[in-house]
């Protein structure tokens, strides 16, 4: 049974205008709140903007035309793994417009272990924090080197981190039903962010990697 | 399949210029046009994966 909820009228209407129903009401509500829940994310992408822009900026002066001897090879696969990882969120992402909610699953989880391989690809052969496994040649106190490297893998893989307990947190409430084909913020959320923390690593490697030449410290 | 299309083929394009950056890097490119791939990249990620044309759509639909 429709429920009929009759909401202000212009005061020119006629008296046949259609009363709108609750269940509009609610999704018009919805329409909106999407809106101003996109625009806030967009702001807050900005104002990160700023902070890795920043370290950026702070490579830029600092090393010049020059750039630390990091391993190219693992540079290029902590890359590519990153770039696959954004793929799998995408496929998240479309799996749970279309409500494919194992496929949505499937690649949640694809993206949270290509995240951690990211992490631990940086964390054990660029910080070298585990040396039984890999020496590190860098330390954030040494240089100017070993100090930006860490500033800028550092803060991006605080967000590779936030981002994976993110898409952890929406794979729990959708195996909760707490999601819908047409109702999925959280999920569109976790997934904009992830390709956030993409677009970033995406400046971060050519200016870390490749860009001048390198030096001998 | 066909809703994760656009999707696979954004990722491949993705790859092939990050191969051809990594390359590039390689027979000695400067920084600005590595910072202008880079840039080419990140519209492509922004555009097909974040959404962005969302924000002004009337719909507000996902």
């Amino acid at each position: 049974m429709a429920v009929s909820t009759p909401l202000s009228k212009p005061a020119h209407a006629d008296t046949s205008y259609a009363p709108v129903t609750a269940h509009e009401a609610g999704h018009e509500s919805y329409a909106e709140r999407l809106r101003l829940n996109r625009m806030g994310m967009w702001l807050f992408f900005i104002s990160e903007a700023f902070l890795f822009g920043a370290l950026l900026a702070t490579r830029f002066y600092l090393w010049g035309d020059t750039r630390p001897a990091l391993d190219q090879n693992i540079g290029f696969i902590v890359t590519t793994v990153l770039l696959l990882s954004s793929i799998s969120m995408y496929t998240a992402d479309t799996a749970a417009e279309h409500g494919q909610w194992r496929a949505f699953s499937v690649a949640c989880w694809v993206t949270m272990i290509l995240g951690l391989v990211f992490f631990f690809g940086v964390v054990i052969f660029e910080w070298g924090l585990f040396p039984q496994f890999y020496k590190g040649h860098l330390t954030p106190w040494e240089n100017h080197y070993g100090a930006v490297v860490f500033a800028m893998t550092g803060m991006h893989a605080l967000h590779v981190i936030s981002g994976i307990v993110l898409i952890f947190i929406m794979w729990r409430l959708a195996r909760k039903k707490h999601f819908t084909t047409d109702k999925h913020w959280g999920i569109e959320a976790a997934a904009i962010y992830w390709h956030y923390v993409d677009v970033v690593w995406i400046f971060f490697y050519p200016a870390l990697y490749l860009i001048g030449t390198a030096a001998h410290h | 399949m066909g809703h994760f299309r656009t999707g696979i083929l954004i990722a491949l394009a993705l790859a092939v210029i990050t191969v051809f950056e990594f390359w590039l890097a390689h027979v000695n490119s400067g920084p600005t046009f590595l910072m202008m791939i880079a840039a080419l990249k990140a519209i492509l990620v922004i555009w097909f994966f974040m959404h962005v044309k969302r924000l002004w759509s009337a719909e507000g639909a996902h």
